[in-house]
């Protein structure tokens, strides 16, 4: 191997590149950046100013903190359902004089001073969720309005009321248990901003309200068609925020026992901006409960921490304001491009070198060499049938195959030209097999492992297996389960292809050659799978060996079919028998002879194998161009192999031509003929093999005469 | 997509004048339609339909270019880089243009009765390699005028990337030249000293032979499409020189005469056949197209081979008794086609 493709083997196949497109495919990685940042804030501040981190500076940053993190949720609601609210300053103040004049002139008790506060807050919500939800007013100038008028309101109250409260005197333990008291360190304000969190929380993300108003944030549109009652629905987000303002009032008059000329100025802009700093766009549709409160989280820390260092407000206003303009632009850039980042990001193709392997062309005169005998077969199901990827037949000689729509048609005996759909599954019904009762066991792309009996009750017998320790995406789902077999011991033998695509995007994992399928073992008895190999570069057909104690299986990048031993003496043992084939295997099944049938779903072609081993070129491939300009194997020419158990090549068919099977991906023998089927086909060919055992079955070969 | 390159059928449809393997560059000799196959010369019965073109001659190089004058003057290039000339008879051998040596003739023209007109494509390859040119990002074509009395030659434009077909414009002052992998038809005026203009600019796919009609129109053939694979590969500058260096020429990610023969040449993505189908619009790295120009050199109709069609590899075209012949080098075919005025 030259240097440089050492070196870029050891870059593309050492570093995981292929890690950050899976994170990015996550939801929580929206929540990353705040995270991190607010981790940034706390260690600045807590090295810059002493004490930060110490109980009791904590305790008071928690009372505040709780006060705010309150009106933050309300916030949160209302721009997730697409919209904003400013006046929440004005109501917080408001809300908290009331309270104050509760307690203190008209010396009720404390939880109707609660009571009244939360009574005001709702009204002024109210009020915003009448004109924006049923008079359908602009949200921003709306708000803006009840932020002025409740403004005066609270100035022209306070002139009246201020001085009686600071003449009056509170006797109330719960009062100031509610402003200072704590729980253990934990501030009272703190544990009602818990409860209301939980709450909202629960709301948005775990009932029909909540999901409601995600739905209208994502598109008003949709959701009104849809049969949501938007109106309501956005008038609800408004009296919630107000509620969370009357709350948060409440508290901060339990804590100060007062109000000044100053409460609540700016506190639209600092709840604002912590909304937006969290991740909840202002476009709405897009947030959470967390991210708001991570947002609140970073924006008081800041601004207290600015505050006790000796900054002036200007100074506090600016910092938030830029903060406000860097998130706001974040949010809109990333939120347009984060399918774009994505797309370019996920493909992270490793270098692989391929060794040469024999010619397969007709005048080649090796054992692999093609011809065109399979341009002869009988047509079945022409321009009738889409994608059957793999055929079976069953002992009374009907034929089922896969659709790509996920059907099971089954094609009647003898003439096959009439047909039905067994059973509809979905996904893409893919590797097929006949148990000894003759269910029909079946790989369904996209989906699992399922079973159909001949009643055509269709039960899913497994579609996840067990999670991987280290693994980024969830891989315990099957993505691309391909095909499969049943041992001798029961079990049901199967590949996933895949861990990184879908099923109807192998070819982009061929352009990638990342090794994540694996074989995987279902246990009936436990209805239990398992993994027992991985890391394979696309494993594909599977097939029982005549020993009762292995099977073959197919790796289709690699050009190449092992032999696994899963019980026996043997077992365990992991063994290449045919490798470096100028064609891309697939499905293996077994023949009248004792040998067994092998599809070639494409061709090896120099230019794709030069290009395996330049993943550089292969990544700016897949950025620079769209995907129908990509380099490809010739997957436009396939063929048919027969191989013995020690891996020897005894024929080769073909369909040079490509006009009734350019690619093949499954075989079967039956009675003296070999039916065959292709992913991207549109019929199935019946092919008249000679010189075999005409009343060979494969399930009299499996289950014996008996069936 | 739209206007006088919208796709159609036309070179599929068109009636097949005759069958031979990879005819190349058809001339009016004389009133005759003369053509190359390989390493023979032929020449087509035009009287009579349904005859088997006549050899006139068998040479040991294959013939890249012909060209027919008055007075029974032809002109003949050869793949090992000889041009010979043929008048009544006699026959001079060109060995060289200038100082240079003749290694690629792709088109020739008569001037006149004394001057042949050569497109001298690279410097460095033959003829019939000519996509290692492209590969190598060849500028080394050049196009010269031949006083075949008086043996002076005259370079009248240099540094081109593959001159590959000649003709005059309709004035008879100026010539046009297709220079290939620039994909442009550029123009330069024979008796006034100022620099070539390209007239066209941006085809979509590699100009091959233009050819003037006696309408005074003129035949843009187009012999491979542009591919943006091909394009992505030329930016590539390690992939390509690995490619060449390890890589047999014809299962290079290039221009090709004529693809889907043989399961070793490169598959993009869009050209995978699905229900059995192979999409005329998916991308190719051959297709057939002819364009026809007017006066002005603008673009007023075309006629297409599409990615599933056959008759790929368009390289020539002229005109015998107001009749239009084109040749399709991958379709291995000799096409007749109709023009609508």
């Amino acid at each position: 191997m030259k240097l440089h493709e050492a070196l870029s083997k050891a870059r593309y196949n050492y570093i995981p590149d292929h890690i950050l497109g899976e994170l990015l495919t996550k939801r929580w990685v929206d929540n990353a950046v705040p995270i991190l940042f607010l981790l940034i804030t706390i260690t600045v501040f807590a090295n810059l100013i002493p004490g930060f981190l110490s109980p009791q500076s904590m305790s008071d940053a928690g009372r505040q903190m709780g006060e705010f993190l309150i009106i933050v949720c309300g916030v949160s609601i209302v721009m997730i359902a697409g919209g904003i609210d400013l006046s929440v300053g004005s109501i917080y103040a408001l809300c908290a004089l009331s309270a104050v004049a509760v307690v203190n002139l008209l010396e009720w008790p404390i939880p109707a001073a609660l009571l009244v506060s939360v009574l005001i807050g709702g009204l002024f919500g109210a009020f915003n969720g009448l004109l924006i939800g049923f008079l359908k007013l602009r949200a921003f100038l709306t708000t803006l309005i009840t932020f002025v008028i409740g403004r005066a309101i609270y100035d022209i109250a306070l002139d009246h009321l201020g001085t009686p409260i600071q003449l009056s005197y509170v006797d109330s333990e719960l009062w100031d248990f509610i402003g200072d008291g704590s729980v253990g360190l934990v501030p009272v304000s703190l544990i009602f901003a818990a409860v209301v969190l939980v709450l909202a929380h629960i709301l948005l993300s775990r009932s029909r309200p909540g999901w409601h108003i995600t739905a209208i944030g994502g598109s008003r549109r949709s959701a009104f068609n849809t049969g949501i009652d938007v109106k309501k629905i956005i008038f609800m987000t408004y009296v919630l925020s107000g509620v969370c303002c009357g709350i948060a009032g409440f508290l901060f008059g339990a804590r100060l026992n007062g109000t000044g000329p100053g409460t609540g100025i700016g506190l639209e802009i600092l709840v604002l901006t912590a909304c937006v700093v969290g991740g909840i766009s202002l476009g709405g549709g897009r947030g959470s409960i967390a991210k708001g409160m991570l947002g609140g989280l970073i924006v008081l820390t800041i601004n207290n921490s600015l505050i006790r260092m000796g900054y002036h407000s200007g100074t506090n206003q600016m910092v938030l304001g830029l903060m406000l303009a860097c998130a706001v632009i974040l949010d809109i850039r990333w939120l347009r491009n984060r399918h774009k980042v994505l797309d370019k990001v996920y493909i992270a193709p490793v270098y692989t070198s391929m060794k040469p392997a024999l010619s397969a062309l007709p005048d080649s005169g090796t054992e692999y060499a093609l011809n065109s005998k399979l341009s002869e077969t009988e047509l079945i199901g022409a321009g009738e049938i889409e994608g059957p990827e793999d055929v079976i037949l069953d002992q009374d000689d009907h034929l089922y195959c896969g659709t790509r729509h996920g059907d099971i048609v089954r094609y009647f005996a003898p003439d096959y030209k009439e047909s039905e759909v067994f059973v509809h599954i979905g996904g893409f019904p893919l590797g097929l097999a006949f148990d000894h009762d003759t269910n029909l066991m079946i790989c369904v792309g996209a989906m699992g492992l399922y079973s159909v009996s001949p009643d055509k009750d269709v039960t899913r017998l497994s579609a996840e297996t067990n999670r991987s320790y280290l693994s980024v995406v969830d891989d315990a789902r099957l993505r691309d389960p391909n095909d499969l077999d049943i041992g001798s011991d029961g079990n049901i033998y199967f590949t996933d292809s895949t861990t990184r695509y879908d099923a109807h995007e192998w070819a982009t994992d061929c352009v990638e050659n990342r090794p994540t399928g694996r074989v995987l073992v279902y246990n009936p008895k436990t209805g239990k799978t398992k993994t027992i190999l991985r890391g394979l570069n696309y494993p594909n057909g599977v097939c029982m060996a005549h020993d009762d104690e292995s099977f073959f299986f197919a790796e289709s990048w690699e050009c190449r079919v092992n032999r696994y031993w899963y019980r026996g003496p043997n077992r365990g043992k992991l063994e290449c028998v045919i490798r470096d084939m100028p064609g891309y295997p697939d499905n293996i099944n077994r023949a009248s002879d004792g040998c067994f049938w092998m599809a070639w779903l494409g061709m090896r072609t120099p230019a794709f194998d030069l290009m395996l081993r330049r993943p550089a070129a292969r990544r700016r491939m897949t950025r620079c161009l769209p995907i129908d300009d990509w380099l490809f194997p010739n997957i436009n020419t396939g063929g048919v192999v027969k191989f013995d158990e020690n891996g020897r090549i005894t024929d080769a068919l073909g369909d040079l031509g490509g006009k009734h099977h350019p690619m093949v991906t499954s075989m079967r023998e039956h009675k003296g003929y070999l039916y065959v089927g292709g992913i991207l086909n549109n019929r199935i060919g019946k092919y008249r093999l000679h010189d075999v055992n005409e009343n060979w079955t494969g399930m009299s070969s499996y289950w014996g005469n008996s069936v | 997509m739209d206007g006088s390159l919208r796709p159609n059928n036309l070179l599929d449809e068109a009636p097949l004048a005759a069958t031979c393997h990879q005819p190349d560059n058809a001339a009016n000799v004389a009133g005759e339609l003369w053509f190359s196959s390989r390493n023979r010369l032929l020449k087509m019965n035009l009287s009579e339909t349904d005859t088997e073109p006549q050899i006139l001659r068998e040479f040991d190089e294959d013939i890249t270019c012909i060209a027919g004058g008055t007075d029974g003057l032809v002109a003949i290039g050869f793949d090992n880089g000889r041009i010979v000339v043929e008048r009544n008879g006699d026959s001079i051998e060109i060995p060289s243009v200038g100082r240079r040596n003749l290694k690629c003739p792709t088109a020739l023209i008569f001037a006149d009765g004394n001057r042949l007109i050569v497109c001298q494509g690279s410097t460095r390859v033959k003829p019939s390699e000519m996509t290692r040119d492209l590969m190598n990002l060849g500028v080394t074509g050049s196009v010269w005028s031949l006083d075949l009395n008086e043996h002076h030659h005259e370079c009248l434009m240099d540094q081109l990337a593959f001159p590959y077909g000649v003709c005059f414009s309709s004035n008879n002052e100026e010539i046009l030249v297709s220079e290939c992998w620039r994909h442009r038809i550029l123009k330069f005026h024979l008796n006034k000293d100022r620099p070539a203009k390209a007239v066209l600019k941006d085809l979509q796919g590699y100009p091959a032979r233009i050819f003037r009609s006696v309408a005074g129109e003129t035949m843009l053939c187009i012999f491979a499409p542009r591919n943006r694979l091909i394009e992505f590969v030329l930016k590539e500058k390690e992939l390509r020189q690995q490619m060449i260096e390890t890589i047999d020429p014809q299962y290079w990610i290039a221009p090709a005469l004529k693809t889907g023969e043989n399961f070793l040449e490169p598959l993009q993505q869009g050209s995978v056949k699905t229900m059995n189908i192979h999409k005329p619009w998916a991308p190719s790295f051959s297709y057939g197209l002819l364009v026809r120009l007017d006066g002005q050199e603008n673009p007023v109709a075309s006629y297409h081979s599409r990615a599933n069609g056959k008759r790929h590899g368009i390289t020539s075209c002229c005109e015998i008794q107001g009749r239009i012949f084109a040749t399709s080098k991958g379709g291995d075919a000799i096409l007749e086609l109709t023009i609508d005025q």
